[in-house]
């Protein structure tokens, strides 16, 4: 047995990691007769260039659709006979394959997964089918008034860095893509050193370390390592930007930089010097600050600008927000749809709600009732087995580890109204603006 | 984690044409309060526990939901018996709140899926109220006051309408006493006008109608056939599941996976969608069989005369053991991924109990693999004619 360390944590989480350095997270739950199973590699968007934007995603549309032994109908027929699911997908952070089964299933899903990752053989012709479905995809996704705005504050926010654009890419930089891009991606950063299996479900420890042991042991570490990732320096240029489209609601959008996820080891390229970069050493203070600040704002029906803006003034349906946790500077974003004529009043009433974040601190019943909120939503999202396994996975991929969960609830508690003012003051300050409606309604906020 | 789910039969279909919208506007304001709960006050405490609340309305149904830890059950569900059985439907509040589903209705209309999926409703349905869009209109909103919402609710929210739901790691006992105790006493019964039957035309023909959106990028085929529902005057409830839950299994067949047939073909080897879906929706009064694809519009006539021909072969020939064993272990399979939460059951249990019986959820795997390949052939030919059809199409404008 090639193990090199077996360890326990809270919620009986196990962590064992192989000699070629796959980590293995299992949680042993039998109230269902289901396994889930996340397998993260540490790659994701933020690896594209600009000229290769969408390259990470196409990836994960050919990759199970076809292997060296296996074609695409081949493959789905061993998933779909057994009715359990297989796909991959990839973010900003990481690439993931997932699946789900039956126990009974999991052995034979478990290796096809494998297959999967390690020897794709992206055949010329679903590489072109996928190719042209992602192209229309794009064109789709600009029917959503508030992708549209979405995608603008984010060009706004990160000019030239990967998180610029939406994972599938534009239309210009997915036509160009080649099955050797692919390739070059997948050899560079599909290797076992970077890959965290993590299951959750009626199947124990040793039964899963011995199935991965079987169906990854063989695979040996590349001998070169990945190359350092090189992304560019982050301005904070606050602007305000809109799009005229005839739509029935005006989409206003509000976004701050925001500190990424920290981490002990700080990569080079995210230090900067210049007066407008932004910051790149944050504290874990900081980060659960500003967790809590959105979950003040945004989460549930009793946040601050669903009854402020909802329910005491009917400005909106849908108002909410979100702080992502990522690897490299993140987006604090609020934003609601409105009738175009309340442009102006939601403009100025979302921005009041903000401001009013670094103006005031919080009463010890609001910081009080933000913290059981965030907490309360965080054990929710904990319920399926697929859940689990996503997040523990996920810490693990992202360099948190699996002992996250407790800090992040103990650090919830810890903060303070002083503290989360003080934040509030660092980086709530002055926000990109990004605006989609009819032209009258929208345009005279940008001249 | 404990879920409560309240489902009360007082959707959309109890309404009168002229009260179109009222069910879903009332649940908007069954969460303003009672005398003793202000506005905003149910949110907060929920959600203080640490716990998520919210509401969803339908044709056959309007639901209340809360999910917290289960040690917070016991304060929590008082709080929303209090809502339910006590609403006030404040004057100033009724006004606001208006506003609110208002910017529903905007936010709808910017979406074509939707867009479409009324329209082609509204094809099926010509006079039954299930043809009616759930959130109602400007116009009917604003001609309805606080005072017929409160007759609305006072004549719907009742205990014979009403199933509480409660899962999650609470002793039974202890559930069923706390249930009776809060869900009491009920609001003075009131009346309001009924919706009046009207005998709906069947499909005879294919009914068509094309909408052209200039925001749509690409364009839709949307197909629709009109299929069991629970209540039927000729059959038992056991006859109608297993013609529903048959249509399940041909929605699986014909558009689940890579693997089925519409997929393989369309999608996989002729590129002539970017994507088809389908679906068999189950409601009381008559159920929904529909097909839904995402395509360029140069590829619309063809798309659907294949379609056509495909469900015509559905009825000619019997599918194969395979590929039927293959639907009925996804359906099977899918049952057991949706009920691993108290959520997903309480929600399970809540739909049956309103729309049949709650003891008929647990039945599903079992009548799922019951199902023959000549029960497939008889239900093609009955329900899913190639000649009787409603069509929605959407062309970029």
């Amino acid at each position: 047995m090639n193990l090199i360390s077996v360890d326990s944590y809270s919620h009986h989480i196990h962590r064992m990691v192989l000699d070629n350095g796959i980590v293995v997270l299992v949680k042993h739950n039998p109230a269902a007769d289901i396994i889930a199973a996340r397998l993260f590699i540490r790659a994701g968007s933020q690896w594209e260039t600009t000229a290769q934007a969408g390259l990470s995603h196409l990836l994960s549309a050919v990759m199970t659709k076809g292997t060296d032994r296996l074609s695409s109908l081949e493959i789905a027929e061993a998933v779909e006979s057994v009715g359990a699911s297989l796909g991959s997908d990839s973010t900003t952070d990481y690439f993931l394959v997932s699946l789900k089964t039956v126990s009974a299933d999991f052995a034979t899903m478990l290796k096809l997964a494998g297959e999967l990752l390690r020897s794709p053989s992206i055949p010329e012709h679903e590489l072109e089918l996928e190719q042209r479905l992602t192209l229309q995809a794009i064109r789709s996704q600009q029917e959503q008034p508030f992708t549209v705005a979405f995608d603008q504050l984010r060009q706004m926010m990160y000019a030239n860095h990967p998180y610029a654009l939406s994972n599938l890419g534009t239309e210009a930089t997915v036509a160009q893509l080649q099955r050797d891009d692919l390739l070059q991606y997948h050899q560079t950063h599909f290797r076992p050193d970077h890959l965290v299996i993590s299951v959750c479900g009626r199947i124990q420890p040793a039964e899963v370390l011995s199935l991965v042991q079987e169906v990854f042991g063989d695979w040996a570490v590349p001998s070169q390592p990945v190359p350092p990732l090189n992304l560019p320096a982050l301005e904070r240029f606050p602007t305000r930007r809109a799009i005229a489209q005839a739509t029935q609601q005006t989409i206003v959008m509000l976004g701050y930089l925001a500190p990424a996820i920290p981490r002990p080891e700080l990569q080079a390229s995210d230090t900067f010097s210049a007066e407008t970069s932004f910051p790149a050493a944050y504290s874990l203070e900081e980060y659960i600050a500003l967790k809590l600040l959105s979950s003040y704002l945004s989460n549930g029906l009793s946040s601050r600008l669903f009854v402020e803006l909802r329910e005491k003034r009917g400005l909106a349906y849908e108002v909410s927000g979100f702080y992502p946790t990522r690897l490299h500077p993140a987006q604090f974003v609020v934003y609601m749809g409105t009738a175009p004529e309340n442009t102006e009043t939601a403009l100025t009433s979302l921005q009041a709600e903000v401001d009013r974040l670094r103006h005031h601190p919080l009463e010890p019943q609001e910081i009080q009732t933000a913290k059981n909120k965030l907490l309360g939503q965080y054990a929710l999202g904990k319920q399926t087995n697929a859940q689990i396994a996503q997040i523990f996975g996920w810490y693990e991929t992202i360099g948190l580890g699996i002992e996250f969960d407790q800090q992040f609830q103990a650090a919830v508690s810890e903060i303070s109204a002083e503290v989360a003012q003080a934040v509030a003051q660092r980086y709530l300050v002055q926000p990109y603006v990004s605006l989609v409606g009819p032209a009258d309604w929208v345009l005279p906020f940008v001249q | 984690m404990a879920a409560v789910d309240v489902w009360v039969r007082a959707g959309a279909v109890t309404e009168p044409d002229e009260w179109m919208g009222m069910a879903h506007f009332l649940e908007h304001m069954i969460f303003k309060g009672t005398d003793r709960l202000p506005p905003g006050a149910f949110d907060w405490a929920i959600e203080n526990y640490g716990g998520m609340t919210n509401a969803a309305t339908s044709y056959d149904y309007a639901h209340f939901f809360i999910t917290t830890a289960s040690q917070h059950f016991e304060a929590t569900l008082p709080y929303l018996a209090e809502l339910l059985l006590n609403a006030k439907i404040p004057d100033e509040e009724f006004e606001r709140e208006r506003e609110v589903v208002l910017e529903e209705i905007l936010q709808s209309y910017d979406n074509p899926d939707w867009i479409g999926f009324q329209a082609l409703s509204e094809l099926v349905y010509q006079r039954h109220p299930y043809g009616r869009p759930i959130l109602g209109t400007e116009d009917s909103l604003m001609g309805r006051s606080p005072a017929e919402m409160r007759q609305f609710h006072r004549t719907h929210y009742q205990p014979e309408t009403m199933t509480v739901v409660v899962v999650g790691d609470i002793p039974y006992n202890q559930a069923v006493d706390l249930v009776s105790r809060t869900f009491t006493p009920f609001a003075t019964r009131s009346s309001c006008p009924v919706y009046m039957a009207d005998a709906e035309p069947p499909i005879t023909t294919v009914r068509r109608q094309e909408l052209h959106l200039p925001r749509a990028e690409q364009a839709r085929l949307m197909l629709a056939w009109i299929g069991p529902g629970v209540d039927s005057p000729l059959h038992n409830l056991d006859a109608q599941l297993q013609d529903a839950y048959g249509l399940d299994v041909l929605s699986v067949l014909l558009t689940e996976g890579r693997t089925s047939r519409l997929v393989r073909e369309l999608r996989e080897e002729r590129n002539l969608v970017q994507g088809i879906s389908s679906g068999f929706s189950l409601q009381r009064e008559s159920g929904l069989f529909t097909i839904t694809a995402w395509l360029e519009p140069e590829n619309l006539e063809r798309v659907e005369a294949i379609i056509c021909d495909r469900l015509s072969e559905l009825s000619a020939l019997p599918v194969s053991p395979a590929e039927l064993a293959r639907c009925q272990r996804l359906l099977c399979n899918d049952h057991a991924f949706s009920t691993e939460t108290p959520s997903q059951l309480a929600g399970l249990y809540g739909y049956y109990s309103v729309i049949a019986d709650p003891t008929v959820a647990a039945t599903y795997p079992q009548r799922i693999r019951a199902i023959q390949p000549e029960d497939l052939q008889r239900l093609a030919s009955y329900y899913l004619s190639p000649y009787h059809y409603a069509a929605t199409i959407i062309r970029p404008a």
